[in-house]
């Protein structure tokens, strides 16, 4: 991540976020039960583009509400708000318009009224203090060059003994220079 | 590392709960990677790393009760 700067980073993933296009249900059908994909519409199968399944380790219960980071285009946030319904939400909050945009149609073809889709900074996330029950995430944090600030700002908007449940992908040895330097790389 | 940041935040029962290979295969699965983008990625990584490119994992953690 060091090769980019914050802004250059940002436009590079906006636009491979922005651009690309349902490619088949593999990425889901790697994490994801048969019966919680039989729920969600499509798109959203074939849009996932996560590296886990952070809620099967989040314990929602009905009631909460839960923030989901990066969300893509929706398929964490959309169960995440069937495990809170009906009394809770889910928000999702995506800083590309287009992923906004994908999320508000999923979750409409979903039926789901309890989900809340917000355009924004995962390192400036437009909540309150104090506002969420638990926050999900889906290979989003190692696409931010600061991911110090993103930690700070999920536990902000945590209520005292909220919860995180986080997938991403880590390194155990360096990459090679070439690949860092790929703006490919950095958008996956 | 990852985990000292959510220390150094403030989260507690900080917890590891998944761990796993992330290689070329799969790679192959998303749509954000162009065919020639796979192909230059397995030319510039060493063989012994295709199928352990990085790791995939879950975290959890709690934010301290008031």
């Amino acid at each position: 991540m060091g090769y980019f700067r914050e802004g250059d980073a940002r436009a590079i993933i906006r636009q491979a976020y922005g651009q690309v296009q349902a490619g088949g249900a593999a990425v889901a059908e790697a994490f994801y039960a048969p019966q919680e994909l039989a729920r969600m519409p499509r798109e959203a199968v074939e849009l996932a583009l996560g590296v886990g399944h952070p809620i099967r380790h989040a314990s929602l219960r009905t009631g909460e509400v839960v923030l989901d980071l990066g969300c893509g285009a929706g398929i964490d946030t959309l169960l995440a708000a069937l495990a809170v319904s009906p009394a809770g939400r889910a928000i999702g909050l995506d800083m590309t318009p287009e992923m906004v945009e994908r999320t508000r149609r999923h979750a409409a073809a979903a039926g789901l009224a309890n989900v809340e889709v917000r355009e924004g900074l995962i390192e400036e996330i437009p909540l309150p203090d104090a506002s969420v029950d638990v926050v999900i995430s889906n290979g989003v944090l190692n696409l931010s060059t600061r991911k110090s600030r993103v930690l700070a700002e999920t536990i902000r908007v945590l209520r005292p003994g909220g919860r995180v449940a986080l997938s991403d992908l880590v390194l155990t040895e360096a990459l090679p220079e070439e690949v860092l330097k790929s703006p490919a790389a950095l958008a996956g | 590392m990852l985990l000292k940041k959510f220390f150094n935040v403030g989260f507690e029962d900080i917890a590891v709960v998944e761990r796993k290979p992330f290689g070329l295969a799969d790679l192959v699965r998303y749509p954000l990677f162009t065919k020639e983008f796979l192909v230059f990625l397995q030319d510039a990584m060493p063989v012994h790393r295709h199928e352990e490119l990085v790791f995939s994992i879950v975290v959890t953690a709690r934010k301290p009760s008031a």
